[in-house]
């Protein structure tokens, strides 16, 4: 009997490290704070750090965006949070908005990460947000798909008026 | 009595080396072998085992039935249990995957030396195939080839394109990769993937080892890893007394 329960506990054990092993492979951590993060991904128990977050929200009102962003960063390290990821979305969107031109770049990083939020969640992503004229995700995406594309109302020099979302 | 009870704990100390130390032994070497630490900021790089690595593994896999270090029908066979052989079996994948992590941990990642190293590691094994072999002297011959390899990667390579390295090594490596028409490009890693690689093949070895050990009590290792019935039990003690005389 004692056998027996060696021979299960050795089999058990050896598959579920097999199985650690093929985790931490194609998850390729690069800290062991990330492969803490990746475990509680795996098991659904991931919780951003709300006070973190509320930071970043309080740099980002006072248009610190890329503090805000670090604070995001370090609130969500998994980058798995779709709300988080849409505010540092509008951040990049805030800070690439120009009243002559839009930083291209910045908004090619918005995209990805409004992109990426949208994946995360299966319902309507909203920012329930007064302080934001764009109320979802959907038309931030938008907005700045919008602002990369090259057209001749570029050349309107009307489109000083506009004004920042 | 006294027999007995030194026979029952002889079987079970040897059904926890053979089921769950041994297993867990080669799965942290298949974890640790392709494990690397960045220089830049100490971030963990995890290199998953090369083709040819693979390939260096089954040669190596081959060569220990071949020198006896593994007895195929000792770990798989038809008149044992079915837990019995898919531990057996499960071991056998996690040596596999331990000696091509092995290897991975000391073939240097890229470039010319990458498959200079493989080409010497492949012509050894392929010449090992035609040799007579035992497996004390198989575990032996590893370990000189895998101490060859560290030496020469995390040592001597290492040295040479270390960042914080001295002008002579600086000069040395500049000379070497202008030579080689920077093919001997290398990678540069934390020192720590040294310290790393060295206690993956310590395990690898000390692995082998034990594979060798829980072997060589092959008189009664067939009654050892099955479950002895009541009526076996004095002759596993006898056989026990046999093989310590």
């Amino acid at each position: 009997m004692r056998h027996r329960f060696i021979q299960i506990s050795g089999l058990a054990l050896s598959l579920a490290y097999a199985i650690l092993i093929v985790w931490i492979y194609a998850t390729e951590p690069r800290t062991f704070r990330e492969v803490a993060t990746g475990a509680q991904l795996a098991a659904g128990t991931y919780q951003i750090d709300q006070e973190r977050f509320q930071a970043g929200l309080a740099l980002f009102r006072r248009d610190q965006f890329r503090a805000a962003r670090e604070e995001w960063q370090r609130a969500d390290p998994a980058q798995n949070d779709a709300l988080t990821q849409s505010y540092v979305a509008y951040s990049f969107y805030r800070e690439g908005w120009g009243r002559v031109y839009n930083d291209d770049d910045l908004f090619k990083q918005g995209l990805e990460k409004v992109n990426r939020a949208l994946t995360l969640t299966s319902q309507p992503l909203t920012f329930n947000d007064t302080n934001l004229e764009m109320q979802t995700a959907a038309e931030l995406k938008s907005e700045l798909e919008q602002g990369r594309e090259r057209n001749w109302s570029d050349v309107n020099p009307l489109k000083v008026f506009r004004k920042r979302k | 009595m006294n027999e007995q009870s030194n026979a029952t704990y002889r079987y079970r100390n040897l059904a926890w080396l053979r089921y769950l130390v041994l297993p867990v032994m080669l799965l942290t070497v298949a974890l640790l072998g392709g494990l690397r630490v960045n220089s830049d900021g100490g971030a963990f790089m995890f290199i998953p085992p090369p083709l040819v690595t693979l390939m260096l593994a089954a040669l190596l896999l081959l060569l220990f039935v071949r020198g006896g270090l593994i007895k195929p029908r000792a770990w798989v066979d038809y008149h044992q249990s079915p837990l019995t052989n898919a531990n057996g079996i499960s071991t056998l994948i996690a040596l596999f995957f331990a000696s091509a992590q092995a290897f991975n941990s000391v073939l240097p990642e890229r470039g010319l030396l990458h498959w200079l190293f493989s080409f010497f590691f492949l012509w050894t094994l392929w010449n090992n195939q035609f040799s007579a072999f035992d497996a004390r002297r198989l575990v032996r011959s590893l370990v000189v080839l895998f101490g060859t390899a560290f030496v020469l990667k995390h040592l001597l390579v290492a040295s040479l394109y270390e960042p914080e390295g001295g002008w002579l090594k600086r000069i040395a490596g500049s000379l070497a990769q202008g030579i080689t028409l920077g093919t001997l490009d290398a990678p540069t890693f934390s020192p720590a993937t040294g310290y790393i690689s060295f206690f993956t093949l310590a395990l690898y070895i000390s692995a082998l080892l034990l594979i060798m050990l829980t072997d060589e009590t092959e008189p009664d290792r067939q009654v050892a890893l099955t479950t002895p019935t009541e009526n076996e039990k004095p002759e596993l003690a006898k056989l026990n007394a046999v093989s310590r005389s």
